[in-house]
Parts: structure tokens; C-alpha cells; sequence
């Protein structure tokens, strides 16, 4: 019996883009390794290159330099056992709900059978959108949106979820809702998810883990357990060690103030 | 809310009935021929079968023209954009054939094409494809980008990502660019007709601007108006619908 390979292992991986500019450095040298089932939230500062360690974890985008497995084989391009949530719902318009959520498969084996419309009616059961398959999205709220967004990730059962800021174009309320709603989720059917957020809360709500990246160019600078069991809720944030550790993460992404001016006499 | 649509308008259209027969008293009847005179010409026209073959052929000109420029200029348009450099090398001649008044071409075209169809239906076609290729371009070049990088991620081949997410998306752009195209074709087909002084409304129009019949002369310039609004508030219809449907 040979040990499960990792879910997801980045080996030095550095990614050079071509700007007007000159070249920039988005991620410089990441190594890091999410196992199977594991929850990890990659927080950083905008603009460290999370987004882009999330393309290249799909296969959407190609390394400059080293190398990424996901489940022990070479990323080469989008493969069918990762499923992508996205910063917008990224639905099509002119689709009604439940056609976005079987696009991936309407797309790609041409056919839909019953078997995949119940699965899609299942998984907006899931996601609390049951008897909304035939709206349009421009129908939906944001949140319930970014709900098919989840549904469509979540439809072909993907062994891995790759969710990229996913609730950061919500309103604060909203926002809170779907981060217990995704834990609710990843509860009932424990996956391995890399979730890129620059929301300390939200990353030790839901992670297991926390990947701390620094500006650019972006490296893993801190790899922290959070200090909680599960199932967690709206309470286990409140405990002190979790409010020192959620500081903690506050002081790594804060970068030392400027030596502030001198006060003025009263 | 309709009902007062409808009073306004119907008092703005008092009003210009009020300025038309205004400037008919002012310059006279036989130069301004007022309302009732026209709509006297119209009416007797109406009863004519020439009147009403002149309708159809100006018709059979656009609709030709038009159909042709549809098919053309959109798989065009898709094309420029696709291929973004088969697009940069075409953009200069598109621009400029844009900014050339199409009206330059119509000695050329007679001589080409001699005075019939073909040389109507050619002029037509310059005027109406030009909207039509660069809304088209346009669309396909701005479709939703995250759309497209969703659709790659869930492992979509590019023809398919062309055919289910980019052409769909640049739908409505398309049938913008059909509304101003149908628009210009129109105003096109009169042109070449009155240049060509043969068939048509623009014929008609010719004729009788030539022999001073001022009231029949009035009557085809409303029928042209009431051909224009028919058409153009068709597709803007069909445009409504459409962005409803897919934005």
C-alpha cells in the first residue's frame, strides 16, 4: 500500500508575467502541500499572487519555473476532478440555473442526461437554491448567484475545490451567511479546498489551515494550524486563543507601521 | 403612464402638422404642398398599382442588400476578431471604408454595374455592412472574459467556448449592429435610387421632384418616413428583446 500522494504540492514554483513594464514577479519560489480533505485558506494582501497560485493549481495558467502536482500527477491543464469557484458567479446570462450548473458537462460530452439533471436539482438542492433551476441568474440575488457558482463547482463532485475570493463581491450580511453555509457543506462531504481570501475571519472560520503570503513577490511566510476543532460555528470564533491567533495573522499581514510623527503640544 | 405617452406625442405631432401647414401658407401650395394636399396625393396614389410596386421594388433592393450584408459582414466580424492579427491588418481599410461617404461610389458603381439591381443592392450593401461588421467585431472582441476562462476551466474546447459562450454573448451587439445597419441601408436605397432616377420610391421620388407634382412629391417622402419607422422599430424590438433575453 502506498501513501496517498498529497492533494495539491507546489515545488518552487515561480511565475513571471510580461508587462509593459519590464517583467513582474508574481509568485516568487512557493512550496507548499495541501493533503487530502484538508481545508486550507491561502490569505494574503491584494495583488500577492493568490489568484494566480489558484490558476495555476486548475491548470489554467502555466508556471514560469517548478513544479505542481494535484494528486500526484503534473497539472498540464483544467481537469474534470477540480472544481473552480470564481471572485463573480461567472454564470451565463442567457442560461437558466440549472443549464449553468450542468454546463460543464453540456459542454464537454455533449449530451445531458436525466441522470445528470437530477444531479443537478440534488445539488441545488444542497446549496438551497431547490426550485430555482429554471430562473435566470439576472433573477437571482448575489449571494444566491454565487450559489449556483458553488453548485456548478461542486456538480461533477470534484475530489478538489479551488474557491478564489469567492465572497468578496457580497455584501458583509451575505457574506457571513455563506461562510456557515460553506462550512454546513464541507461538513456533510469533507473535500480538499484551497480557498483564497484576504478576510482573516473567514479564512479561520473555515480552514484547517492557513497559508500567510507576503506581497509581491508573493511566498508562502507563514503555514499556521488554526487553533479550533470542528464542527465549528458561530461561537468557536469567540474562544481567546482564536481571537490571539486571528491577531496573530493580523500582525503577519500588516507590515510594521511607519514610526508615527511626533505628537504636537497640546 | 401610456395614456400619457400617447397625449404627448399626439400634441407634438399637432404641433409639426402645425408647422407644416404654417410653411405651406408662408412659401404656397405649389412649393410646400400642406398636409391635406399630401395626404389628398396619397390617397390617390394608394389606388395606383404603380405606387405600390415602386414599394416592393425599393423593398426587394434592401431586403437584398441587407440579407447580403448580414451574411458577410457578420461572419467577417467574428473572423477579425477570433484572429486578432487577421483583425489588426484589416482595421485601417474597415476605418476607412467607414469614413468614405458612401454616395462616392455611386459614378463608380454605375459604371461597374450599369444603372439596374446590381448597382442599387452594391451601394446598399456598402452602407448597411459597415455597422453591421464593426458591432459584430466588436461583440465577440468584448465577450465576457471571465465567461470564456469559466468555460475553459470546466475543461470546454475553444470551438465550443466560440459557439456556447462567445457568439451568445456577442448576440446583442450583432443585432445592434443590424438595427444601424437596416438604418443606413435605408437611407442608402434611396440614395441609389434618386442617382439612378430609375424604379423605386427614389425613382418616384425623382420624377416627381423633376415635373414639380410637389403633393405626390410630399406623399413619398411620408411613405418613405413611414417605411423607415416600420422597419427600424421592428429591430429595435427584436434588439430589446434580445438584450432582455441574454444580458
Amino acid at each position: 500500500m502506498t501513501l496517498a500522494p498529497p492533494a495539491i504540492s507546489f515545488q518552487d514554483v515561480a511565475q513571471v508575467f510580461a508587462t509593459k513594464s519590464g517583467p513582474l514577479t508574481a509568485l516568487g519560489g512557493v512550496n507548499l502541500e495541501v493533503a487530502q480533505h484538508e481545508f486550507v485558506a491561502v490569505l494574503g494582501p491584494s495583488g500577492c499572487g493568490k489568484s494566480t497560485l489558484l490558476r495555476l493549481t486548475s491548470g489554467l495558467m502555466m508556471p514560469s519555473a517548478g513544479q505542481i502536482t494535484v494528486l500526484g500527477l503534473p497539472v498540464t491543464r483544467p481537469r474534470e476532478d477540480v472544481g473552480i469557484v470564481f471572485q463573480q458567479p461567472t454564470l451565463l446570462p442567457w442560461a437558466s440555473v440549472e443549464e449553468n450548473v450542468v454546463f460543464p458537462v453540456k459542454h464537454t460530452k455533449g449530451r445531458v442526461g436525466p441522470a445528470h439533471r437530477d444531479r443537478a436539482r440534488e445539488i441545488l438542492e444542497t446549496v438551497g437554491l431547490g426550485g430555482f433551476g429554471k430562473r435566470l441568474p439576472g433573477e437571482l440575488s448575489g449571494g444566491m448567484q454565487q450559489r449556483v457558482g458553488i453548485a456548478r463547482a461542486l456538480f461533477l463532485n470534484p475530489d478538489l475545490l479551488m474557491m478564489d475570493e469567492p465572497f468578496s463581491a457580497l455584501d458583509a450580511l451575505t457574506r457571513d451567511e455563506m461562510g456557515y453555509e460553506l462550512l454546513r457543506l464541507w461538513q456533510a462531504s469533507p473535500k480538499t479546498v484551497m480557498f483564497i481570501t484576504h478576510s482573516i475571519p473567514e479564512a479561520v472560520l473555515l480552514a484547517d489551515r492557513v497559508l500567510v503570503m507576503s506581497e509581491r513577490p508573493g511566498r508562502v511566510i507563514a503555514d499556521l494550524k488554526v487553533p479550533l476543532g470542528r464542527p465549528r460555528s458561530e461561537e468557536s470564533l469567540r474562544a481567546p486563543e482564536v481571537q490571539e491567533f486571528a491577531a496573530h495573522l493580523r500582525s503577519l499581514l500588516i507590515k510594521p507601521a511607519k514610526p508615527s510623527p511626533k505628537p504636537e503640544a497640546a | 403612464m401610456r395614456l400619457r405617452h400617447l397625449r404627448d406625442r399626439s400634441l407634438a405631432l399637432g404641433c409639426l402638422v402645425g408647422v407644416w401647414m404654417a410653411s405651406a401658407q408662408i412659401a404656397g401650395p405649389t412649393v410646400v404642398p400642406g398636409p391635406f394636399a399630401t395626404l389628398d396625393a396619397l390617397c390617390r396614389m394608394a389606388g395606383q398599382a404603380a405606387y405600390w410596386a415602386s414599394i416592393a421594388q425599393s423593398l426587394r433592393v434592401f431586403a437584398m442588400a441587407f440579407g447580403l450584408a448580414a451574411l458577410l459582414a457578420i461572419p467577417c466580424g467574428i473572423g477579425f476578431a477570433l484572429v486578432p492579427r487577421l483583425g489588426r491588418a484589416m482595421e485601417p481599410f474597415v476605418f476607412a471604408l467607414a469614413a468614405t461617404p458612401r454616395v462616392a461610389f455611386v459614378p463608380l458603381l454605375i459604371v461597374l454595374l450599369g444603372l439596374g439591381d446590381p448597382a442599387k443592392v452594391a451601394l446598399v450593401f456598402l452602407g448597411a455592412s459597415i455597422p453591421i461588421l464593426l458591432n459584430t467585431w466588436a461583440g465577440v472582441r468584448h465577450a465576457d472574459p471571465d465567461l470564456v476562462e469559466m468555460a475553459r476551466a470546466v475543461g470546454v474546447s475553444r470551438w465550443q467556448r466560440v459557439a456556447w459562450v462567445i457568439l451568445p454573448a456577442a448576440l446583442p451587439m450583432m443585432v445592434t449592429g443590424l438595427r444601424l445597419g437596416a438604418t443606413i441601408g435605408l437611407i442608402n436605397t434611396v440614395v441609389a435610387e434618386l442617382y439612378t432616377a430609375i424604379g423605386g420610391l427614389g425613382g418616384l421620388l425623382a420624377r416627381y421632384g423633376a415635373s414639380f407634382r410637389m403633393a405626390e412629391y410630399m406623399a413619398i417622402v411620408v411613405t418613405l418616413s413611414v417605411v423607415g419607422v416600420v422597419i427600424s422599430s421592428g429591430l429595435y424590438h427584436l434588439e430589446k428583446f434580445v438584450k432582455h433575453r441574454m444580458e
